[in-house]
């Protein structure tokens, strides 16, 4: 397997290395905390590749003939019933992802695995169970972050498993929708598929079973057709697990090729993990370039005062009047800060309105319905409705969160951006010669607003602690919709038979409103209250964030002002030293600027 | 069986006199001639619908039930005409558009499945075709093939839900056969709209389940069938497929109907692969691609390849040439018998024999009474409480119903009891069979004074249970109808012996 062709000219773990030994040559340990996350995010980037579908469509299959082992259970009945993250480690290990607060991991024994996969089917789990399984395997298609996510069966639009499942694709990076060759897209796959596209970039759909189905190429060609159809220009990839499994046994190469699988290897490890290792590479190149900026920044406006001792006096000045708009930025007056806390408080309560509106809706529906029909009938399937109807709901308000948390995330930046503007690059200006070509910058904007977005998201993705969406259903299934007593008499005899029916079912339907009602309610306020909290968790992330940036920002600065300070007391052959030191550093800069900006 | 008619004929008859005074009532009317239409069908053979999402191998089905391959199958979706298959002395396709008067349409047998010529008309102008054909199954039962629910062509669904669910009819299947190939929750909409909420809803009574495709459930192995009974009976014991349907059987469909019309070219081009080595043969099987392009030296040409695989699946082909290298059959007719059974084909024509062709008369009786509830309930006139107090008085009253009334209360887990005595009471009242061995548990061999003496121990023991104070109310008023289920059985023995 090869890398993605990089566009850098410098690997981006070369240059954090080159960057940190900077910020520590120069004593900026603040910098280096930037650039160790940036580290850190490198070395585990985690690329989430969720395999989504309907039930038996082969999805755990396709994972476990991804990495050759039967890490998911394949079973001819029971289904997958628990999301199971597989990614790299250097033992075959599991581990459950339990639903606390904070949710934690729990080892179990691998061959264990099976039960908690498969065991809870459709019962609604009380909080503090598993809500996901993670395996880690050494792998090399996973070593470099991927993770497959084997999703429960979709069961149609409509269910709570589909909610699930397209609120754990709005955080993926791929999504591989399996369907099997045993008959072409359904109206309700094609539905979905179309939701998928709307959460993620990468969705590509995979024909399933082609060694099993003679007709695999005529399906292939109808649901291409379908997409077409449908305005969804989505690869259409064909694959047999069987036949992989069979090649990685025998090590059959041209039975690999015979699989399929080749090409579902090459999009997931070219496409979907190349396409990830360039945008952490772009990330690793902008962190670089913003430490060099300021270190830059700071040592330019050394140099300036050191040669013209008059304008050094116009340096402290400006440096000193700059100090005070960075402690301006730091407090909670500044314009960023007030946008941030104006932001999260209105969301909150527009959120919290958007439930309720949902909520309110939802209550109403199934008022109706339980009018229109005898619960004692109905009322198992009008559970299973409810539960699907409110988990859609509980997405779309997720939904609205996560676009609005971007929306602040992305102004609060701008924000920050336009206060901070020229605070550094102001020296740059008195500077002999310009240091910062700027005009690169106009075309990255849209780049620019998408890393500003990113801190939320960030911020998001922790708030789930890495368990996407399924944490925040599950703590709505752990809620009981109560039993309500069916009270019926078996009435025989032809005398009031009508009558003495219809009394059961008015009382019947009563208890069934209330029963909805109270559930509902406890869904608003569990739910209410996840949302505050990831709010909370979003606001004080972005405050941290920029808080941090401005302190870098002062530290820079107060660096500067140190350097022309001290650039007035200096003696003149100390001064001509200190310069060439300077240039050279400057020199130096200059070398790590252009490895990190790409060619 | 034919005290079992002799039993139900006065519910028949019944029926008939509730027809007449509707008919009385609503002459000269624009219900005069559904009403005509009902009557009729009281002396047709039973209208069995089979059902489905899109692919779920209805056609292939139906023309495993017939034994010839008539209704057209294929890869992709197919059957986009509601189709009836009935009993006639020709052979004959009428065409009924929306628009104008039915017509006799053309129609070639290519290939075996039967070609129509629609005349011109798209499939969106004709309402239903209508095939007549001299076959022994449809003497007993009329069959309806429908085009799926939830296919993307969204015509070809709608089509679907307006025979079997129409919003402001009576639905003209008497029974249903709903091929599911898992609890999807389109299946369990579509159940809960065909069933009635009038007689006692949703009812499982008219409705059996089947697991189809079966041979496609593991994946090809050979023991997959083995795997397909055992999620069938899950599936039946589900308590939300229970109240749909009264059971669930497992069914190969595609191997089924290969193994009513099998050739004899078919298995001499079985046997060429039979005669493989055991290890060239799994690894020419690996994959459908395979077989198709693999090893020349086995004498097939590629036509006779997709042939095989047309009619066999590969699961079929595999299966095929295994029952012949270990020499479990050995000709054509062998072949076939081994392969009808083992596609769950038998099990299947079991099942419909003891719960719908043996109930025949009050599987009618029911949907024809329906018929006239939904009749009376839209054009209330002044005979309205007379026909509505007739029809309440039948189905209050008449024992058959009042067993399926507990059957569908067991059913819907309203009589509630220990699992032994819920399942003997299911049996009692003919939840699996109305024949008296069915109803007593005893083998079909069983004699005339061994049926006597468990009848009457039966007899015995429900009148105990219905008398003890300590059954719960529901159950006591089901063991009543179990002690009337119990004399029935009871009075046919006696009557067969005079």
């Amino acid at each position: 397997m090869t890398t993605a062709p990089t566009v850098t000219a410098t690997a981006p773990g070369e240059l954090l290395t080159l960057g940190l030994r900077a910020c520590t040559a120069y004593g900026r340990a603040d910098l280096t905390r930037r650039l160790t996350a940036a580290q850190r995010t490198l070395d585990d980037p985690s690329i989430h590749v969720v395999v989504a579908g309907e039930f038996k469509q082969g999805k755990s299959s396709l994972v476990n003939a991804l990495v050759g082992a039967t890490v998911c259970p394949v079973d001819d009945d029971v289904a997958t019933a628990t999301p199971t993250y597989v990614r790299h480690g250097e033992k075959h290990r599991a581990a459950l992802i339990i639903n606390d607060d904070p949710p934690r991991r729990e080892d179990v024994p691998v061959d264990q695995v099976r039960r908690h996969i498969t065991e809870h089917r459709d019962t609604g789990d009380e909080a503090g169970t598993a809500v996901g399984v993670e395996i880690r395997l050494p792998r090399k298609i996973l070593e470099r972050g991927m993770v497959l996510v084997d999703t429960p069966g979709v069961g149609g639009l409509g269910s709570t498993h589909a909610a699930a499942s397209l609120a754990a694709i709005s955080m993926a990076d791929a999504v591989i929708f399996v369907t099997s060759a045993a008959q072409e897209l359904t109206e309700s796959e094609v539905r979905f598929l179309r939701r998928a596209r709307a959460a993620c970039d990468t969705v590509i759909c995979l024909i399933s079973k082609t060694d099993f189905y003679p007709a695999w190429r005529r399906i292939r060609d109808l649901n291409e057709a379908h997409l077409r159809r449908a305005g969804l220009a989505l690869p259409v990839l064909t694959a047999s697990s069987v036949l992989r499994m069979h090649a990685v046994k025998a090590g059959a190469r041209d039975l690999n090729v015979e699989s399929g699988f080749a090409d579902v290897v090459g999009f997931v490890s070219g496409r979907v993990g190349g396409g990830a290792e360039q945008r952490l590479a772009e990330h690793v190149r902008d962190e670089v370039l913003a430490v060099c900026d300021q270190l830059v920044a700071t040592f330019t406006a050394e140099r300036t005062a050191l040669l013209d001792p008059a304008a050094g006096q116009r340096i402290v000045a400006e440096l000193g009047e700059t100090k005070q708009r960075v402690e301006a930025l730091k407090t909670s007056m500044a314009r960023w800060q007030q946008t941030l806390s104006d932001g999260i408080a209105d969301l909150t309560s527009d959120v919290d309105h958007d439930l309720r509106a949902r909520m309110r809706e939802v209550t109403r529906e199934a008022d109706d319905s339980i009018d229109e029909s005898d619960p004692a009938d109905t009322w198992p399937e009008m559970q299973t409705w409810l539960r699907a109807r409110i988990a859609h709901e509980l997405v779309a308000n997720y939904e609205l969160l996560r676009v609005r948390a971007g929306e602040i995330g992305e102004s609060v930046g701008e924000h920050f951006r336009a206060a901070s503007d020229g605070l550094l690059g102001a020296i740059g200006v008195h500077s002999p010669e310009p240091v910062l070509d700027r005009t690169t910058l106009d075309h990255k904007v849209d780049l620019e607003k998408m890393k500003l977005r990113k801190q939320a998201m960030v911020a998001l993705k922790s708030a789930y602690g890495g368990t996407l969406m399924f944490t925040m259903l599950a703590s709505m299934a752990g809620i009981v919709l109560g039993p309500i007593g069916l009270g019926i008499g078996l009435v025989m005899g032809r005398k009031g038979l009508r009558e003495e029916k219809k009394r059961e079912e008015k009382a019947r339907q009563q208890q069934a409103r209330n029963a909805m009602r109270r559930y509902c309610d406890e869904v608003t306020f569990v739910v209410g209250k996840d949302s505050r909290d990831t709010l909370r968790q979003i606001h004080r992330r972005l405050r941290d964030h920029y808080t941090g940036l401005a302190e870098e920002l002062g530290r820079s600065n107060a660096a500067a002002l140190a350097g022309a300070e001290e650039a007035a007391r200096r003696s003149r052959t100390d001064r001509e030293a200190r310069v060439r030191d300077l240039d050279a550093e400057l020199k130096r800069l200059a070398t790590l600027q252009s490895r990190a900006r790409p060619s | 069986m034919t005290a079992n008619g002799a039993r139900t004929a006065g519910l028949l008859d019944r029926t008939r006199v509730v027809l007449e005074e509707a008919l009385f009532a609503y002459r000269g009317g624009p219900y005069e001639s559904r009403l005509r239409t009902v009557r009729e069908r009281l002396d047709a053979p039973l209208r069995v619908a089979i059902a489905g999402r899109v692919k779920a191998g209805k056609s292939t089905l139906l023309n495993a039930l017939i034994g010839e391959r008539l209704a057209p199958t294929d890869a992709g979706e197919c059957t986009r005409i509601v189709t009836w298959y009935q009993d006639g002395h020709s052979y004959r396709v009428t065409l009924r558009p929306h628009e104008g008067a039915p017509r006799q349409a053309r129609f070639t047998r290519e290939d075996n499945a039967l070609e129509i010529d629609l005349g011109g008309l798209s499939h969106e102008e004709v309402a239903e075709l209508e095939v007549q054909w001299p076959s022994q199954t449809l003497r007993t039962a009329t069959l309806v093939d429908t085009p799926g629910v939830g296919s993307l062509r969204a015509e070809i669904s709608r089509r679907t839900w307006e025979l079997l669910a129409p919003d402001d009819e009576d639905t003209p299947a008497d029974a249903v056969i709903y091929l599911m190939r898992h609890a999807h929750r389109d299946d369990l909409n579509f159940l809960r709209a065909f069933h009635d909420r009038q007689v006692a809803a949703p009812n499982p009574v008219n409705a059996i389940g089947v697991l189809s495709r079966a041979d496609e459930i593991g994946g090809g192995r050979l023991d997959t069938l083995a795997s397909a009974t055992r999620i069938a009976a899950r599936m039946a014991g589900d308590i939300n497929v229970r109240r749909l349907v009264q059971t669930v059987v497992p069914i190969a469909g595609l191997l089924a109907e290969t193994a009513v019309t099998l050739t004899e070219a078919e298995v001499a081009h079985l046997r060429r692969v039979a005669d493989l080595p055991v290890k060239t043969a799994d690894d020419l099987l690996l994959s459908a691609d395979r077989f198709r392009e693999r090893l020349p030296e086995l004498g097939l040409t590629s036509i006779e390849r997709d042939a095989l695989l047309d009619r066999f699946g590969l699961f079929g082909v595999r299966l095929g040439a295994t029952l012949l290298r270990r020499k479990v059959a050995g000709t054509a007719t062998e072949l076939s018998e081994q392969l009808t059974e083992r596609s769950g084909l038998r099990a299947l024509q079991r099942t419909l024999d003891s719960l719908f062709f043996e109930r025949r008369e009050i599987l009618k009786s029911r949907s024809a009474l329906l018929a006239v509830d939904s009749v009376i309930r839209a054009a209330p006139g002044p005979a309205t409480p007379r026909v509505a107090g007739l029809v309440e008085e039948i189905i209050a009253s008449a024992h058959p119903f009042n067993e399926l009334r507990v059957l569908a209360s067991l059913r819907a887990g309203w009589v509630t009891g220990k699992p032994a005595v819920v399942a003997e009471l299911e049996r009692v009242i003919g939840g699996e069979g109305t024949a008296a061995h069915l109803r007593l548990q005893l083998p079909a061999e069983a004699g005339e004074a061994e049926l006597m003496a468990a009848a009457a121990e039966s007899l015995a023991r429900w009148q105990r249970r219905a008398e003890n104070p300590l059954t719960r109310y529901e159950l006591s008023i089901a063991a009543r109808v179990a002690i009337r289920s119990c004399e029935g059985v009871l009075a046919e023995l006696h009557r067969g012996r005079s």
